[in-house]
């Protein structure tokens, strides 16, 4: 391509980003003009130096790579469709196990208030009760689905992340400060939440602990 | 001395279903006078503005946690004195030494059955 064509489309990209809004410009749109602008002076340098060109080629190769990457890292399809959806399953769980347990509770203390005066008039409506109650379980297979979706979807994201991550040689940057506000926050409040599988301590332990006499030095040492 | 069975008792907890668990598990240990608060700031605005027999709270709560409410109860002359006790999810045992530490009554780990609560009222109240 010509000198005089590439300044040209340099300059036309150069304009189009202007009008668009400098403060918002697309990742693509920058490197979009990058790649021309070295181009550009690849081709002015060129005539200088053959060993500078061949940085600049460097450049533009890459530069060509990290467009290419990105656009098999599919963020729109990220933010616009999996993470939407994978959030919209969650609340779809929280919803049916909010009206399971609700059913759930209302049938039990029908039971419990029950007149128990006529055993088969009792028994008719434990049974009855019960019934519901079993029925009202089956959220349980809609949100073993629903929960089984999120995770495909979570696998997918960290896939496309993943090979983005290695391709680029990406290295993480620090946390931002509201993050690490929000983490000392936590550990200042010993907000650890519930463990997987079941409590760290069961409750025999938990008596254990909180009748033993611990001293100020072992209390200290589990702080440090 | 047997224990009021009548007394208020305040539970505190974010969800709903859980509020409705305590109500239900006290109801049937005789403890029908129940209160209820969903964190910590609503908590020690009722505590301010009645007596309580007992607090059953929980850790994880927004904006103010069971753990800062218990540590501005113990803070507190009017309502310093009042029984406290721990039911969450929080198992570990830097949990536990913490709550020890700021003055909780004792601690139930979820999930709970209504045995453990009525060990744990009676460890902390006396017979009933």
């Amino acid at each position: 391509m010509a000198a005089a064509d590439v300044a040209q489309r340099f300059r036309d990209s150069l304009a189009d980003l202007k009008a668009s809004d400098l403060k918002d410009a697309q990742v693509m749109d920058v490197l979009k003009l990058a790649q021309q602008l070295t181009d550009t002076m690849q081709i002015f340098f060129s005539s200088l130096d053959k060993s500078i060109c061949g940085e600049f080629a460097y450049i533009a190769d890459y530069i060509a790579r990290t467009r290419d990457e990105i656009s098999k890292l599919r963020p729109n399809d990220i933010k616009e469709q999996r993470i939407p959806s994978a959030g919209k399953e969650l609340e779809a769980v929280v919803g049916d196990t909010e009206r399971a347990t609700e059913t759930i509770m209302s049938e039990a203390e029908t039971i419990l208030g029950a007149d128990a005066s006529d055993p088969d008039a009792y028994k008719a409506q434990v049974d009855e009760a019960m019934m519901r109650i079993i029925e009202s379980c089956s959220f349980q297979d809609l949100s073993g689905q629903r929960v089984s979706k999120v995770v495909d979807s979570l696998k997918h994201v960290e896939k496309r992340v993943t090979r983005f991550a290695q391709a680029m040689g990406v290295h993480d940057a620090n946390a931002d400060d509201d993050e690490v506000l929000e983490e000392e926050r936590r550990k200042k409040l010993h907000l650890n939440g519930p463990a997987i599988g079941g409590p760290e301590h069961d409750q025999g332990s938990i008596d254990e602990l909180f009748e033993s006499d611990l001293d100020q030095n072992s209390i200290d040492a589990l702080f440090d | 001395m047997a224990v009021d069975t009548s007394m208020p008792v305040l539970i505190v907890d974010d969800y709903k279903t859980m509020l409705r668990i305590i109500r239900n598990l006290l109801k049937q240990i005789g403890f029908e006078n129940v209160d209820e608060a969903s964190d910590g700031t609503e908590a020690f605005e009722k505590m301010k503005k009645q007596r309580y027999g007992l607090v059953i709270s929980d850790w994880n709560m927004e904006p103010m946690t069971g753990y800062e409410l218990l540590k501005k109860v113990r803070a507190d002359e009017a309502v310093k004195s009042t029984p406290f006790i721990m039911v969450t999810a929080e198992s570990k045992t830097e949990n536990v030494v913490a709550a020890k530490k700021a003055g909780v009554n004792n601690y139930i780990v979820k999930p709970f059955n209504a045995g453990t609560l009525k060990a744990k009222m009676t460890a902390v109240l006396g017979d009933f």
